[in-house]
């Protein structure tokens, strides 16, 4: 096929050839000879190529054919200077890339909406309270927060639940959940640790969620006696269950309990809250808590004062939070075992809009993403500025051009479509890269977020809305930094930048260099605050994972075992844990065997206050149930007084080892004090010294109570002599021995752990760390560019100079000089720019509080200013080696 | 020869519209025909009178299709569209208002 283009351009070439032809043979039967008649008729004919021109301006096609012509133009161009092409690219695919990956990361944590139906009708439970809810709550299983001065709670009772769940039938429609817990799941031989989460039988249908395979679940599940069946999600189905197309009927072996698979669900339900790693979900009934006999759960369901469960509701079309709050909020206080003691204790229910899903992510990663977003809203602003900077620089270059362009009659308009189509081409080379960059960073975040056990399942993917967002700033920046060179340029008055020559652009350039001149600025000041930025979250990681813990940190490992799942009772459990005591510690390469209730590190935990006997406040304290060897293992020091002994510990007398700082609360010595941990007396027999409980953050009181030998699961903390994963085999097969149906749940060395707890940190600091070396790196790049062309364009003055008897050194330390008043100029702007956004970050507290240390500021100015002096020195050499005479000719 | 009169801006349109209201016809006839109907005073230089078609065939006025010509070469024929003629009737409404006008200040 040939191009309509093409085609007409022959046919235009027929059509003309025709006339004239046929003119010339008028003429000839007038008597003229051939050429004669020839020449006559193109006389009368008119200049053909203008007619032809002229003709082409009126081709529907014309606006392709100069779209080609330009493109192959502007290609030529980028061409003939590779070095601003290059950098302008890079500039481009580096800034985009990076704003797309944090914008989707943002729309994964942030924006996205759950893939249901109506998610606007989703709402999350909440109460709030000034102080404790005493008398109302006495054990609680879920998580609290504070926020403007109240606690926000997201637990409830089940007796809340019911109550709720009836006063709002016809108006909106309640769920519970609980939190995820691992299980162990076997399928056809193959064992993994999965995430479970109980749900009420209600709960997918008020979510609206379609079934993949099979069913889900419904009311009739919850019947006492319903037979066992398991939901999976459609990631668990492809992945252990091997995409089994008939595995709806069959049975997953978790926790050693056969649950019939009932239904898997559809792929694009994720979970409730953003980056929910669930796999199964069974009911509330049916999970394995709730199925061991006197467990806490278990109790919870007929007391009032245990709140372990989590609710959602959705809301029928038209009824609005308001009213639903209105609704619930006397079924809520109806459900409660005791009148509050004061107005400050009452607590009210808070509806929070869930069409986002459950706010548990956002509030953990939300304040971090958002500083995330504006970090890289900065260097997207720098990008621009460098991409403004390259095009200005290239556009002064070719102002000759332009203006020889303009006086052979090349239309303003043709001219600014010409620079346009450059820098839309630059654009789309860039923002194709960009692309790739962001897939790049993408897969980076994804490696750096929190994953697997404690983890989440986040997909940062650049979706399509993320990449129309790539190609809107891709075209965007060609728009404006495209068009600017090109409306100035297409002002040019021909003659006087004719007349320039290539000679007398010295001080006439300084002017004209000035907005290039701001925009480095601007630059450099931005650099500063991003480098500093970097500066400050990569060096608070290192110290935070530095920071002492008060316990030792090497040669631990800790795994969680369930003996409760799998049949162990009372006397059989005891002796089991007694057992298991016994046969670690006798294993070489073991040094001692620590049992808790609570796995340190954890970033969570059980805490509860601790009162001195005959006092009404308490400290509010993390409590370890721990058996005797525990305090050794996990290597605290006993400061005063002594720990447990063996028998205390069996035996389950009242005895509690209180960490330092709880000591110094109390005022007095410490030991033989009673103190009262939810309504148990217990006397202090020892101060251990001060070590953190649940991440390395916070300092916290610590009690160390005797641990429970009847708990249905514990965690192990081993110290060993050699490192912990080389002790592993001998213990795995060890409690082989033990027990071979038992599986061992998250085995991490003491290490690992504690590094789980940084993993926000630590993507935080990767983040902001590679955007600090990106502005670095800009800058340079924008600084390069700009020397460059002003020396490239002052080289006749510069030999003139040299003629004169400038040394090489003068001309050096000129060019020098001029550069680098230009970086540090941004630099001093920068410096107030980075103390206001250092406060700022304090303020929205995703900085720990504290004046900012001085010396990051030095570090980054100084990184800035040594990049910039590698930047500028590359021109100024350049500049020095300048031959005169060669410079004078070319003049 | 006679004295030859210059084309007013923008009437050439309207000469190429009303000439191809006669019927179907390449351009060299286009051209041949204003300056027979002219009496020979309009000079048109002939190749100007193609972009004013191919202004007039982008605008949908004319259509164009390929002929066997006079000669057996193939000639590029132009005919009106229903738009074209349109077009020449206000074209043509409007020219014989603006001479009435000129006309009537000339005698007044």
């Amino acid at each position: 096929m040939r191009w309509p283009w093409k085609r007409e351009e022959t046919e235009l070439d027929m059509e003309l050839g025709y006339h004239v032809e046929t003119l010339a043979d008028a003429f000839e039967k007038q008597g003229m000879s051939r050429t004669e008649a020839m020449r006559k008729a193109r006389k009368e004919f008119g200049g053909v190529d203008t007619i032809k021109d002229q003709c082409r301006d009126e081709s529907r096609w014309n606006w392709l054919a100069q779209a080609g012509q330009d493109v192959r133009f502007g290609w030529r161009m980028m061409r003939k200077t590779p070095s601003i092409t290059l950098a302008a690219i890079a500039t481009l695919a580096l800034g985009i890339g990076a704003t797309t990956a944090i914008l989707a990361l943002a729309d994964a944590v942030l924006w996205r909406t759950l893939p249901l139906p109506a998610p606007e009708q989703l709402t999350e439970l909440f109460w709030t309270a000034k102080g404790r809810a005493d008398g109302l709550v006495r054990g609680s299983s879920g998580s609290n927060f504070p926020d403007n001065g109240v606690q926000v709670a997201d637990y409830f009772s089940f007796q809340g639940y019911r109550n709720m769940r009836e006063r709002a039938a016809g108006k909106a429609q309640l769920a519970a959940h609980m939190g995820d817990t691992q299980v162990s799941a076997s399928f056809a031989g193959q064992v993994s640790v999965s995430k479970l989460r109980p749900v009420s039988g209600n709960f997918f249908q008020t979510l609206q969620v379609q079934p993949f395979a099979g069913r889900l679940f419904t009311g009739r599940d919850d019947d006492a006696g319903a037979p066992f069946v398991i939901v999976t999600t459609h990631r668990f189905w492809e992945n252990q269950l091997g995409a089994d197309p008939a595995a709806v009927g069959k049975s997953i072996l978790m926790n050693n309990r056969a649950y019939t698979i009932a239904g898997v669900l559809a792929r694009g339900f994720t979970g409730i809250v953003p980056g929910d790693a669930t796999d199964l979900y069974v009911t509330i009934w049916q999970s394995p808590e709730m199925l061991i006999a006197d467990s806490f759960y278990r109790k919870a369901v007929n007391n009032p004062l245990n709140w372990v469960i989590q609710l959602m509701a959705r809301r029928n079309a038209g009824v609005s939070q308001t009213e639903l709050d209105a609704m619930l909020t006397p079924a809520f206080a109806a459900s409660w075992a005791a009148p509050p003691k004061s107005p400050e204790q009452t607590p009210r229910l808070r509806l929070q809009d869930a069409s986002h899903g459950l706010g548990a992510l956002r509030r953990r990663f939300g304040d971090p993403v958002w500083t995330l977003l504006g970090l890289v809203t900065l260097v997207l602003l720098i990008s621009c500025a460098n991409i403004a900077n390259l095009l200005l620089a290239r556009a002064v270059e070719r102002e000759k051009e332009a203006a020889l362009r303009v006086s052979l009659g090349c239309g303003n308009g043709r001219l600014m479509r010409q620079f346009f189509t450059e820098s839309l081409l630059l654009a789309m080379i860039g923002g194709v890269m960009g692309v790739g960059v962001a897939a790049l960073l993408g897969r980076l975040m994804s490696t750096l977020l929190p994953r697997g056990a404690d983890g989440l399942t986040l997909t940062v993917e650049s979706d399509p809305r993320a990449l129309l967002g790539t190609a809107a700033v891709a075209l965007l920046a060609a728009l404006l930094f495209g068009l600017y060179p090109a409306w100035r340029t297409a002002r040019v008055d021909a003659s006087p930048a004719l007349k320039e020559g290539s000679g007398s652009a010295g001080t006439m350039s300084r002017s004209r260099w000035a907005p290039a001149k701001l925009l480095v600025l601007f630059q450099v000041a931005l650099g500063v605050l991003l480098v500093t930025a970097a500066i400050l979250y990569t060096g608070r990681l290192s110290y935070m994972v530095g920071k002492e813990a008060g316990f030792e940190r090497g040669h631990a490992l800790l795994f969680d075992i369930r003996p409760g799942e799998i049949g162990y009772r009372d006397e059989r459990l005891r002796q089991f844990y007694f057992t298991l005591e016994e046969r670690l510690a006798s294993l070489a390469g073991v040094e001692s065997v620590g049992l808790a209730r609570t796995r340190p590190m954890r970033g969570g935990g059980y805490w509860d206050d601790v009162t001195k006997v005959g006092e009404t406040k308490g400290v509010g304290s993390a409590i370890h149930h721990i058996n005797p060897a525990f305090i050794g293992a996990l290597g605290v020091p006993i400061v005063a007084g002594r720990s447990m002994t063996v028998q205390e510990a069996r035996s389950g007398a009242k005895v509690a080892v209180i960490s330092e700082d709880m000591a110094q609360k109390f005022g007095e010595s410490p030991l033989g004090l009673h103190v009262k941990v939810s309504g148990d007396d217990y006397e202090v027999i020892g101060v251990a010294r001060q070590a953190r409980y649940s991440d390395l953050e916070r300092p916290t009181p610590v009690a160390y109570l005797p641990f429970d030998y009847k708990r249905d699961s514990v965690t192990v903390l081993l110290r060993t002599t050699v490192p912990p994963l080389t002790a592993y085999g001998m213990v795995r097969n060890a409690m082989r021995d033990l027990d071979r149906d038992l599986p061992l749940v998250d085995v991490f060395t003491m290490e690992q752990q504690i590094s789980k707890t940084l993993q926000r940190e630590r993507l935080f600091a990767w983040l902001c760390g590679s955007f600090g070396v990106l502005a670095l790196v800009l800058c340079a790049v924008g600084l390069y560019g700009l020397m460059s062309h002003t020396t490239a364009r002052r080289t006749p003055e510069i030999g003139i100079r040299m003629a004169l008897g400038a040394s090489r050194g003068d001309v050096l330390s000129q060019v020098l000089w001029e550069g680098l008043r230009l970086a540090v100029a941004g630099l001093v702007l920068g410096v107030p720019l980075a103390l206001y956004a250092a406060d700022f970050a304090v303020k929205q507290r995703v900085l720990p509080e504290g004046p900012m240390p001085y010396w990051t500021l030095v570090a980054a100015i100084s990184a800035l200013a040594a990049a910039a002096f590698m930047a500028v020195l590359a021109p100024a050499m350049r500049a020095s080696a300048v031959d005169p005479m060669q410079a004078l000719r070319q003049g | 020869m006679a004295k030859k009169s210059d084309l007013l801006q923008g009437t050439l349109d309207l000469l190429v519209l009303k000439t191809l209201a006669q019927g179907q016809m390449h351009g060299y006839a286009i051209a041949q025909r204003i300056l027979l109907t002219s009496r020979q005073v309009l000079e048109v230089q002939q190749g100007s009178l193609y972009p004013a078609l191919h202004r007039l065939e982008r605008k949908r006025l004319v259509t164009s299709e390929w002929r066997e010509g006079d000669s057996g070469r193939m000639a590029k024929v132009y005919s009106l569209t229903k738009a074209g003629a349109r077009q020449l009737k206000e074209e043509l409404d409007e020219w014989s208002r603006y001479t009435n006008a000129i006309q009537w200040v000339l005698e007044a």
